[in-house]
C-alpha cells in the first residue's frame, strides 16, 4: 500500500515558511553571511540563496521542488534567489488568507479544505495568466519612465551611464560579499570585462564568453588577504611541468596542444622511435611546451626531457579550450591585438572564503547578461524552463504557453536592453502602486482588479524587509518613491540621485523574478497529493524521513 | 546491491554568536592559543584516546590541526590560519590570538556587528599604511652587510619555539647555522631571475646540539666499507630514476611476448651489464640511483673503481640535479654525453655511527646540508621539521622585504598606541564615511587596541604585568615579585630591547586607560640594536588575515551542518 499524504494550503505555506525564515537571515543590506559545511567536512561560506538552499539537504518533497526551482531561475539569471523565496512565501500567505475567507467559490465540493485548495489554485492561474499578459505593460509605463540606461561602451568613463553601470555592480558586490569589498570586487571587474573587450562585437559577447571560460579564467588562493586579489597577465594552466623546466628560453614561446596520446600507448621499441621522430618533428618546428589533456607514457615523457621541451599533463577541457580559442581564434585578426589575455587571482584567508568570492564573480557575470539581454530572448529562455516544471504538476495545462506565445508576439520593442532602477525596493514600490491604483480603476473587471491588488500587496513584503530593522525608514523610503511618480523624468533628477546611494538593481532581472515566482506557485498549488513510493531498498531509511532539521521540522505535520 | 543511503537533513543554528555555547568555545580556544604563545610558552601535550604518539608542541600548525572542530565557526578560523602558516610559516599564534580577540571585544562593546566590521576594516587600512611607512616607528630596515639583524630574526623565530629545549649557546649556535645555509643558498651571479636554492637537512640524534654544522655540496648516504681510491677531479657521475633492480614494472604497460626457454631475468641482467659496460667506457666514477641497483650490477660496477649510490630517496633528487646540473638518464635510449654530470671532489665524513658521502660541487652551488644534532628525538623533529623549516623561510621572505617588525610586543603595543591616537583625530571624518555614530566609532577602535594589547599581554605566562611607556608605547614586563620602582632602573629593557628605561619615564598596566598621544620616534645618536625582530611581511599579513577572518566570523548569521 503506498502511503497517501493529503496536501493541504497550510502545509505549502509552513514550507515555504520554513525556508523563508532561513534565507531572511542573509537578505537585505543588513543580512549576513550564512557558513555551512558540507560532508567532506570542508567549511562554505555564502549569502547567496541558491547555495544555501541546496545546502539544507531538505527531506520535504515540496520543499526540494521550490529549491529546484529557485535553482532554476537564479542559474540563469545569476541574482534573486532570496527575493524569490521572499516573495514566494508573501503570495502564498495572502492567498491563504483569501482562500480561507472566499471558500464559497467553490461550494460544491464536499470540505472546506478542499475549496481552499480550489480557491487558492483558481487563483495562483489567474495570478500567472495576469503576469504574462499584462506585467510587461505596467513595468514599461511606470517602472522604466525611472529607470537608467546601462551600455557596456567605455564602461570605464565616468559619464552617467557607466556611473550606473559601476552602481549596478558594487550593490551586486554588496549583496554578495558584503559592505566590505564591495567596491574592490567591482574595480576589479570592470579591469577584467575592459582587458578582455572585444571592440565591434556586441557588448555581451565578451561577457559571454568571461562567463563561459571562467573555471579556466580564475585562480583561487587561499592564506592571503583579500585585498591581493588581482589580474595577471595571460592564462594561468592549474597543472605542474611533468618535465624539468629550463630556465632561460627564447622568445617567442611555441606550444602545442594535444588532445590524446602521444604516439602510441604500448611500449615497443617501434613506438619508441616513432615517439622520437614526433618529438624531432615539433623541435624543427621551434615548440618548446607541450600542453596534454591525458597522461602521457614514460617513454614520451623521457623523450620530452631529452629534448629539452616542457611538457604539461592532464590540462582541463576548460583550460585548453580558452587557450585554442586565445591563440587560434584570434590569430590573424585585428582583434588579437586589442584583447589583452589576462587572468583572475582570488584571494582570501580561508578556502571557503575564495570560493564564495569566485561564485559572486561568476553570478555578477551572468546578471549582467540577463540585464544586458534583449526582452524577447529571454522570454525563450524562460519558456524552455516551463516543460521540465510541469512534469512535477499533475494538471497540464495550455494556459502558459498560449500566453506566452500571445506575450512574445507584441514583445518585440518592450523593454530595452540593460535598463536599471535604484535598489531598495523601488521597483517594488513603483509596481505596487501602478498595480493598486490599476485594480482601483473601474475599467476592469472584478477578477482582474483582485489579482492585481494579490499581487501589489504581495510585492510590498520585499522593501518590508529591506528595512525591517526600522519601520521608519520603510515609510520614508516608500514617500520619495511615491513623490517620483508625477514627475515622469527620464535624466537623473535631484530625487532619484538621492536614490543612487541605495546602488542599482536590473529591470529585466526583476521582471523575470516576478514572473518565475509566479509559475513556481501555480505548479506548488496544483499538486494535491503527495505518494511516496519506496523501493525494498530503501524501506529502512524511510523510517528517518520523520528526522527533521531544526528548521524544517514543522513542515511535516502529519 | 544499491549503495544509496538517503541524505538527512542539516543541522541549523540561528545567529550562531549570540549562543553561549559557541562563544565559550571561542573563549577556550583563545586560551588554549595564548598560554602557547611566546618564549615562555607552556608546552601543550597532544594525544589521541587510541593510543597513538603523543606529541609534545607549542607551534600553532600542529596545535591548531590537533584540535578536531565540534563546530564550524572554529573550523573557520582553524583553517584562515593554518593557510596563513603555510604561507608564511611565522606569526599564526599571533593572527590566532588577535582574530579570536577581535571577535570577543566585539561582542563585549555590544556595538551592531556590521558597524564593527566597518571600523575594523578601516583600522586595519590605517595600521597596514602606518606600517608600509618609511618612518613607522615598530620597522626596522635590515642591512644585508651584517650579519646581525639577521641572525636575531633567526634567533627570534627559534627562541619562541620553547619545545626544542635549547639553551642559550645553542640557540645562538642554530640561529647563525641557519643564516649561514640561507646565505648559501642565494646564488652570487645573478641572472635576470633569481632562483633559490635548497637546504638539505640531516637530523643525526643523540649529540649534543654544539655539533651541528653546514656544508656547501650534498651529503648522502653510503655503506661504511668504501673506499676512494685515487680519484682524479672532475669527476663524472650518472643519475637514474628508474629501478635498476631488473624488474620489469617499469617498463610501463603493454605485453611481453617471450619466445619458449628464454630466461628472461638473465637477458635483463645483461641489458643491465650492457648499461655497465657503456658506463665504464665513459669514464664515470660515481653511479647513483633512486632505486634499487641489481647487485651484480653493483659489484661489476665497484670492481671497475665506480662509486655505487643506490636508494637514494625522491627527496634527494632535485638537490643532486641541482648541483650536478645534469637531467637524469632514462632506459628509454642510450645515455648521450649530455646525460653525464661533474662533482669536484668526493669525501667521506664521519657523524658518529653515520658514514657519509660528501659530494663537493664542481662550480658555485646554492646546495647546502645542515647536519642537526639534537639529544633525544622528539626535540629533533621539533628543531628539524618546524625551527628550522621556518627560520629558513621567514629569512627568504626578507629578500622580497628587506625589513623586520620589532618583537617582544613592542609592534602591538606602539599600533594601539598609534590607532588610538588616530581614531580620536579622524574621528569627525570616518564616523561619517562609515556611516555610524562618533561614540560607535571610538569604542570599536577602543576593542581594536584593547585585542592588540591582549596580544601583547599574553607573551606573559608568570603572572607578570604587562606595561606600556608613554612616550614610544613600547612593551614592558614587570616579573610578579618586583615592584614598579624596579622599571626605572637604568639597566631595564623593554621586550624588543631598542628603549632603555631612565628616572623621568612614565608607564601604564596595559588594559588600563591611559591619556591617548602619538609614539615619539627614538632620536638617540647610537640606538641599541633590537633584541628581538619579528619578519614583517609575515607579520603583516598575519594582521590582515586575523582582522579579515574576524570580520567574516561577525558577519555569520546562520550555520548549516551538513551531518551525512
Amino acid at each position: 500500500m503506498v502511503p497517501l499524504e493529503q496536501l493541504h494550503l497550510n502545509h505549502v505555506l509552513q514550507t515555504v515558511s520554513a525556508l523563508e525564515s532561513v534565507i531572511l537571515r542573509s537578505f537585505g543590506p543588513e543580512g549576513g553571511q550564512v557558513l555551512f559545511t558540507r560532508d567532506t567536512g570542508q567549511v562554505m561560506l555564502s549569502r547567496s540563496g541558491k547555495r544555501i538552499l541546496t545546502a539544507l539537504h531538505l527531506d520535504h518533497p515540496l520543499a526540494r521542488m521550490v529549491v529546484r526551482c529557485v535553482w532554476k531561475h537564479s542559474t540563469i539569471t545569476g541574482d534573486g534567489s532570496k527575493t524569490f523565496v521572499l516573495l514566494l512565501a508573501s503570495l502564498l500567505r495572502i492567498i491563504h488568507a483569501t482562500a480561507s475567507k472566499e471558500t464559497h467559490m467553490f461550494q460544491s465540493h464536499n470540505s472546506t479544505k478542499a475549496a481552499e485548495a480550489a480557491t487558492a489554485r483558481h487563483l495562483a492561474d489567474k495570478l500567472l495568466e495576469f503576469a504574462l499578459t499584462e506585467l510587461d505593460k505596467f513595468i514599461v509605463l511606470n517602472v522604466l519612465p525611472h529607470g537608467f540606461c546601462v551600455s557596456l561602451e567605455n564602461f570605464t568613463a565616468k559619464t552617467q551611464h557607466n556611473l550606473s553601470f559601476q552602481t549596478l555592480l558594487v550593490s551586486f558586490f554588496h549583496t554578495r560579499l558584503g559592505y566590505a569589498y564591495c567596491d574592490f570586487f567591482r574595480n576589479l571587474f570592470c579591469e577584467l570585462l575592459s582587458h578582455w573587450k572585444v571592440k565591434d562585437d556586441q557588448p555581451s559577447f565578451s561577457i559571454q564568453l568571461l562567463n563561459n571560460s571562467f573555471p579556466a579564467l580564475h585562480t583561487q588562493v587561499s592564506g592571503v588577504p583579500v585585498s591581493c586579489s588581482r589580474l595577471i597577465e595571460g592564462q594561468v594552466i592549474h597543472r605542474d611541468f611533468a618535465t624539468p623546466c629550463p630556465q632561460v628560453r627564447k622568445q617567442p614561446l611555441k606550444a602545442a596542444v594535444f588532445n590524446g596520446y602521444l604516439g602510441i600507448v604500448h611500449f615497443s621499441s617501434w613506438t619508441e622511435r616513432s615517439v622520437e621522430s614526433i618529438i624531432a618533428t615539433l623541435q624543427s618546428f621551434g615548440v618548446s611546451v607541450l600542453l596534454c589533456a591525458l597522461k602521457q607514457s614514460s617513454a614520451v615523457l623521457a623523450a620530452a626531457t631529452q629534448a629539452g621541451m616542457c611538457l604539461v599533463e592532464c590540462v582541463s577541457e576548460e583550460e585548453i579550450s580558452l587557450f585554442t580559442y586565445v591563440h587560434l581564434d584570434f590569430h590573424d585578426c585585428e582583434e588579437r591585438l586589442k584583447v589583452k589575455p589576462c587572468s583572475l587571482v582570488i584571494c582570501a584567508p580561508s578556502e571557503g572564503q575564495a570560493d564564495q568570492h569566485a561564485c559572486a564573480f561568476q553570478d555578477a557575470l551572468r546578471m549582467l547578461l540577463t540585464a544586458l539581454e534583449p526582452m524577447h530572448k529571454t522570454q525563450t529562455a524562460l519558456k524552455k524552463t516551463i516543460p521540465s516544471e510541469e512534469c512535477t504538476s499533475l494538471h497540464t495545462d495550455n494556459i502558459s504557453n498560449e500566453a506566452a506565445c500571445r506575450v512574445h508576439l507584441h514583445q518585440k520593442c518592450v523593454i530595452e536592453t540593460g535598463c536599471v532602477i535604484s535598489a531598495g525596493g523601488t521597483f517594488e514600490f513603483l509596481l505596487h502602486h501602478a498595480l493598486h491604483q490599476y485594480g482601483h480603476s473601474c475599467s476592469v473587471s472584478v477578477n482582474t482588479s483582485a489579482v492585481s491588488q494579490l499581487l501589489a500587496k504581495a510585492l510590498l513584503s520585499v522593501p518590508r524587509q529591506i528595512y525591517s530593522h526600522n519601520l521608519k525608514h520603510f515609510l520614508q523610503a516608500q514617500t520619495r518613491v511615491m513623490a517620483l511618480i508625477p514627475r515622469q523624468p527620464n535624466a537623473l533628477s535631484n530625487m532619484s540621485l538621492k536614490l543612487l546611494d541605495l546602488g542599482f538593481e536590473s529591470v529585466s532581472c526583476k521582471y523575470q523574478l516576478v514572473l518565475a515566482v509566479l509559475q513556481c506557485l501555480t505548479n506548488l498549488l496544483r499538486m494535491n497529493m503527495l505518494l511516496r513510493t519506496h523501493t525494498i531498498l530503501h524501506t529502512k531509511s524511510h523510517n528517518s524521513l520523520n528526522a527533521h532539521s531544526e528548521s524544517s521540522e514543522d513542515e511535516d505535520e502529519d | 546491491m544499491s549503495r544509496l543511503v538517503k541524505k538527512s537533513p542539516s543541522v541549523c543554528t540561528d545567529l550562531p554568536l549570540n549562543s553561549s555555547d559557541v562563544c565559550n568555545k571561542l573563549r577556550l580556544m583563545k586560551e588554549l592559543l595564548k598560554s602557547s604563545y611566546g618564549p615562555t610558552a607552556r608546552l601543550k601535550q597532544v594525544h589521541n584516546d587510541i593510543g597513538g604518539a603523543v606529541v609534545t608542541t607549542s607551534t600553532s600548525s600542529v596545535l591548531l590541526q590537533a584540535i578536531s572542530c565540534s563546530h564550524p565557526i572554529i573550523s573557520l578560523i582553524k583553517g584562515s590560519i593554518l593557510n596563513h602558516v603555510s604561507r608564511y610559516s611565522d606569526c599564526g599564534l599571533f593572527a590566532s590570538v588577535f582574530c579570536l580577540s577581535l571577535i570577543e571585544e566585539a561582542g563585549r562593546c555590544g556595538l551592531r556587528k556590521d558597524v564593527m566590521i566597518r571600523v575594523y576594516k578601516h583600522l586595519l587600512s590605517l595600521c597596514t599604511a602606518h606600517l608600509q611607512q618609511e618612518d613607522c616607528g615598530c620597522k626596522v630596515k635590515l642591512d644585508f652587510c651584517s650579519s646581525r639583524s639577521l641572525i636575531t630574526l633567526a634567533r627570534s623565530v627559534i627562541a619562541s619555539k620553547p619545545t626544542c629545549v635549547l639553551s642559550e649557546p645553542e640557540s645562538a649556535h642554530i640561529s647563525r647555522l641557519a643564516v649561514q645555509a640561507f646565505l648559501l643558498t642565494v646564488p652570487c651571479n645573478i641572472p635576470d631571475k633569481v632562483r633559490l636554492g635548497r637546504t638539505v637537512t640531516i637530523p643525526i640524534e643523540g649529540h649534543s646540539v654544539l655539533e651541528s654544522a653546514v656544508f656547501s655540496g650534498l651529503l648522502l648516504d653510503t655503506p661504511e666499507n668504501i673506499s676512494l681510491g685515487s680519484l682524479c677531479s672532475p669527476l663524472r657521475m650518472v643519475l637514474f630514476s628508474a629501478s635498476l633492480a631488473g624488474d620489469l614494472s617499469e617498463l610501463g604497460d603493454g605485453r611481453i611476448e617471450v619466445h619458449q626457454g628464454v630466461d628472461t631475468d638473465s637477458q635483463i641482467l645483461d641489458q643491465l651489464l650492457e648499461l655497465g659496460k657503456q658506463v665504464l667506457k665513459d669514464e664515470v666514477k660515481l653511479f647513483v640511483c633512486q632505486k634499487v641497483i641489481h647487485p651484480v650490477l653493483q659489484h661489476y660496477l665497484r670492481c671497475n673503481g665506480v662509486i655505487v649510490i643506490e636508494r637514494l630517496g625522491i627527496s634527494l633528487m632535485e638537490p643532486l640535479i641541482q648541483l650536478t646540473a645534469q637531467p637524469v638518464a632514462t632506459l628509454h635510449t642510450t645515455i648521450p654525453r649530455a646525460a653525464y654530470g661533474e662533482v669536484h671532489n668526493v669525501s667521506v665524513r664521519q657523524f658518529g655511527s653515520k658514514t657519509k658521502i660528501h659530494l663537493h660541487p664542481a662550480g658555485k652551488t646554492t646546495t647546502c646540508t645542515m647536519i642537526l644534532c639534537h639529544r633525544n628525538e622528539t626535540m629533533l623533529n621539533e628543531l628539524k621539521q618546524l625551527v628550522c623549516q621556518k627560520t629558513e623561510h621567514v629569512l627568504r621572505l626578507t629578500l622580497r622585504e628587506p625589513c623586520a617588525l620589532l618583537g617582544g610586543g613592542c609592534t602591538e603595543t606602539h599600533l594601539a598606541a598609534y590607532i588610538r591616537y588616530q581614531s580620536k583625530n579622524d574621528v569627525s571624518e570616518s564616523s561619517p564615511v562609515l556611516s555610524c555614530s562618533q561614540t560607535e566609532y571610538l569604542l570599536a577602535a577602543e576593542a581594536f587596541c584593547r585585542s592588540l594589547e591582549s596580544v601583547a599581554t599574553s607573551l606573559e605566562h608568570d603572572n607578570g604585568a604587562s606595561l606600556i611607556d608613554l612616550t614610544h608605547a613600547h612593551h614592558w614586563t614587570l616579573p610578579s615579585d618586583v615592584t614598579e620602582e624596579h622599571l626605572k632602573d637604568a639597566t631595564a629593557l623593554c621586550g624588543c630591547g631598542v628603549v632603555q628605561s631612565c628616572q623621568n619615564r612614565k608607564w601604564s598596566y596595559l588594559n588600563t586607560e591611559y591619556a591617548e598621544f602619538s609614539p615619539a620616534p627614538l632620536l638617540t645618536a647610537a640606538p641599541l640594536q633590537p633584541t628581538v625582530l619579528d619578519s614583517f611581511t609575515a607579520k603583516v599579513n598575519a594582521l590582515e588575515v586575523a582582522v579579515e577572518t574576524a570580520n567574516l566570523v561577525l558577519d555569520v548569521r546562520y550555520v548549516i551542518q551538513d551531518v551525512n
